[in-house]
């Protein structure tokens, strides 16, 4: 078995590749929080950090919306004090603090198949992934077509590209899903990808990742 | 080398039937059937030690025993005696073979398993090229060769469609239908379990090697392979269009991966995808199959998604708008140009613009031809969609139109003909008109929109 990057590391290695993300820092104490608040500016958001959970939702791990300084601090230690009791002190690693995402929330995926082998996954994202199943697939490498033909083909597509939706940029769609495409390609250890949700506003922006990596 | 043996198998000059016989019961006399009545044109070479003749021809007792050269062997034999005829053909150096026995791996004994590999290894040692094993044979309609144990194979009309099937029942079924609907087509084949002809081997030679294949279907279950099949597609020297019918819609996928991405794939979103891909267009029923098919093979390129609708009773016409808006299709407008000549042609007694009510001209074929005409030649529209139910009083309709059409040419746009009567009227009518001047026939108006809509897919993903 690879390496799993998660969180912040996760987000570190995207940004490293030339990808847009969320800004995002860990705070250990609560003076740290609300220094990294202001400084990236309200609202935020604030995350559990931990290898140990996957699904952040799930466990009421995840706090959006926070838009002062009594927010920061209230919102961390009730986060702190959940995971004390739901996955014990020494599994958590910290709290993130981001920048607050803006947009449609949509997801891109990598994975390998056993007969297709790497395939790319373009959908609405966020928590309803499953339930919806707005998704489609393309075997990898794709090419300018393919971006187009995925985003034609989702019912969020609809939305998106609307005239009410003067922002949604569909240029900036395609490009994103052939820069994932043409880095899966060029760094073979990336098994599987799960970018989710990605914030379409201007450009697309990474909020959170998980990237297995492998021989 | 694989591939020229490939060609030859599907064009042979002469044919050994192993397992040919005289009883009914037997594949052995299906398959003499299949040849003789189907009238192939080769030499014929019945092989059955126990026989003098088989259907008044002379029998072998070996294919080692013929004298001339063999370009295809038709094996109709139990499971376990396969092995040794096999490698007699191999010894003779026959050319290619149709494996029609079944018993093999696909049965739940390991023998079938073992046989199988035997099988393998023999195909591999002679470099023959084997249809099957578990197949019916293959049809090749262009040269009126019926390598099947289904003689009525032989009935389907000559055209442009291939299918290339995962399953000998799929072919029956298509197959029937095709000469219910009226639909030509070139060959159909099953794959069986394909020990060296798979979807990319066969898929090669209809779009490379054979003229008459104007386009090809495929029937998939499942394969090992499935980027090979694709890669085959994008390598191919012509390009012509591919429809795919994939069966095993809602199997969940091997979810061998448990990441987050992979709970969501089921195996077939992902053939979906790779369809869209590489231009091929998904049918989802076996009658979308051959409307696609036959609207492709006939009409030319549908170059928009811009419909006109000239429908001789105003309900069908309707429920026409109605389907076409659903396929993502839409009503076209006129020019002002085309507006006028139409409504020169028609009596201001029903509605003239888009979708035309043509009722006042129920008795005059004429006038629905000119109006086709004109109709065609507007810039605004892309495809026609022309429908005309059967009434007592118009019986005479579709053999004076049959009677024009002869003399004029052939609309530039694709023509899509709803005709319908009771069976018994119009039969030979409807059979003349369909396929001419490039106007396809198709029974109710909602199928006759979803082919135009497939019909659009092939030009948009040919671009």
């Amino acid at each position: 078995m690879g390496d799993l990057l998660l969180g912040i590391e996760a987000l570190q290695f995207l940004k490293e590749e030339g990808f847009s993300v969320l800004e995002s820092r860990i705070a250990k104490e609560e003076e740290e929080a609300v220094r990294i608040a202001k400084e990236i500016g309200f609202p935020i958001t604030l995350k559990i950090s931990s290898k140990r959970v996957l699904h952040k939702t799930e466990i009421g791990g995840v706090r959006t919306g926070i838009i002062d300084e009594g927010g920061v601090r209230k919102n961390f230690n009730d986060l702190l004090e959940q995971l004390f009791i739901s996955i014990g002190k020494e599994c958590v690693e910290g709290i993130i603090v981001q920048e607050s995402g803006k947009g449609f929330e949509l997801t891109v995926g990598i994975y390998e198949d056993s007969q297709f082998g790497k395939v790319i996954m373009f959908g609405q994202g966020g928590i309803y992934v499953e339930a919806l199943a707005d998704v489609t697939f393309r075997l990898l490498p794709i090419k300018r077509k393919d971006a187009k033909s995925m985003i034609e083909e989702l019912s969020i597509s609809k939305a998106l590209f609307s005239p009410r939706q003067n922002y949604a940029n569909l240029k900036s769609v395609e490009d994103f899903l052939i820069k994932v495409s043409d880095l899966t390609m060029r760094r073979p250890e990336i098994k599987e990808l799960d970018l989710n949700p990605v914030f379409l506003a201007e450009n697309m922006k990474i909020c959170d990742a998980r990237i297995k990596l492998g021989k | 080398m694989f591939q020229a043996k490939l060609k030859r198998l599907f064009t042979p000059r002469s044919i050994a039937v192993i397992g040919a016989s005289e009883t009914f019961e037997k594949l052995g006399y299906h398959v003499m059937k299949s040849l003789i009545k189907g009238n192939y044109r080769g030499s014929i070479y019945p092989v059955n030690p126990n026989l003098k003749t088989v259907w008044g021809i002379k029998s072998y007792s070996s294919v080692l025993d013929i004298d001339g050269p063999i370009d295809l062997a038709i094996i109709v034999v139990p499971a376990r005696t396969v092995p040794e005829l096999l490698d007699q053909c191999g010894k003779k150096g026959v050319n290619g073979a149709v494996l029609i026995t079944a018993g093999y791996r696909e049965i739940e004994q390991d023998e079938g398993r073992i046989l199988e590999e035997e099988i393998r290894r023999i195909s591999k040692r002679y470099e023959i090229p084997i249809i099957g094993p578990n197949t019916f044979g293959f049809v090749n309609l262009t040269d009126k060769i019926n390598a099947s144990f289904t003689f009525e194979f032989s009935l389907i009309k000559e055209g442009g469609l291939t299918l290339v099937s995962q399953s000998g029942g799929f072919c029956h079924l298509i197959g029937f239908l095709a000469i219910e609907e009226r639909m030509g087509m070139a060959k159909l084949m099953s794959l069986g379990n394909r020990v060296n002809v798979d979807f990319p081997e066969a898929i090669r030679y209809f779009l490379e090697e054979d003229e008459a294949t104007k386009v090809v279907a495929l029937y998939i279950e499942g394969i090992d392979e499935p980027r090979r099949l694709f890669e085959t597609i994008e390598k191919a020297r012509k390009k012509k269009p591919i429809i795919a019918y994939k069966a095993g819609r809602n199997e969940k996928g091997d979810a061998e991966s448990r990441f987050h991405t992979g709970s969501l794939a089921g195996n077939y979103r992902i053939w979906k995808g790779a369809f869209r891909q590489w231009g091929i267009v998904e049918v989802m029923d076996s009658l979308e199959l051959i409307d696609t098919a036959k609207v492709i093979d006939t009409c030319p390129p549908m170059m928009g998604n811009r419909i006109a609708v000239l429908s001789g009773q105003a309900g069908p016409g309707i429920i026409a708008a109605d389907a076409l808006e659903k396929e993502g299709l839409k009503l076209s407008v006129f020019s002002g140009n085309t507006q006028k000549k139409i409504d020169e042609l028609l009596p201001p007694l029903a509605i003239r613009t888009n979708p035309v009510d043509m009722g006042p001209a129920w008795y005059s074929p004429q006038t629905i031809l000119n109006i086709l005409k004109v109709v065609s030649e507007d810039e605004g529209t892309d495809g026609i969609l022309f429908i005309n139910m059967f009434a007592s009083a118009n019986l005479k309709l579709l053999s004076e139109m049959d009677r024009i059409l002869k003399e004029i040419e052939p609309f530039k746009k694709p023509v899509i003909a709803c005709l319908c009567a009771p069976a018994g009227i119009w039969d030979e009518e409807i059979k003349d008109i369909d396929g001419k001047n490039g106007i396809a026939v198709i029974r109710t108006p909602e199928r006759a929109a979803k082919a135009m809509a497939n019909l659009y897919k092939v030009y948009r993903m040919s671009e």
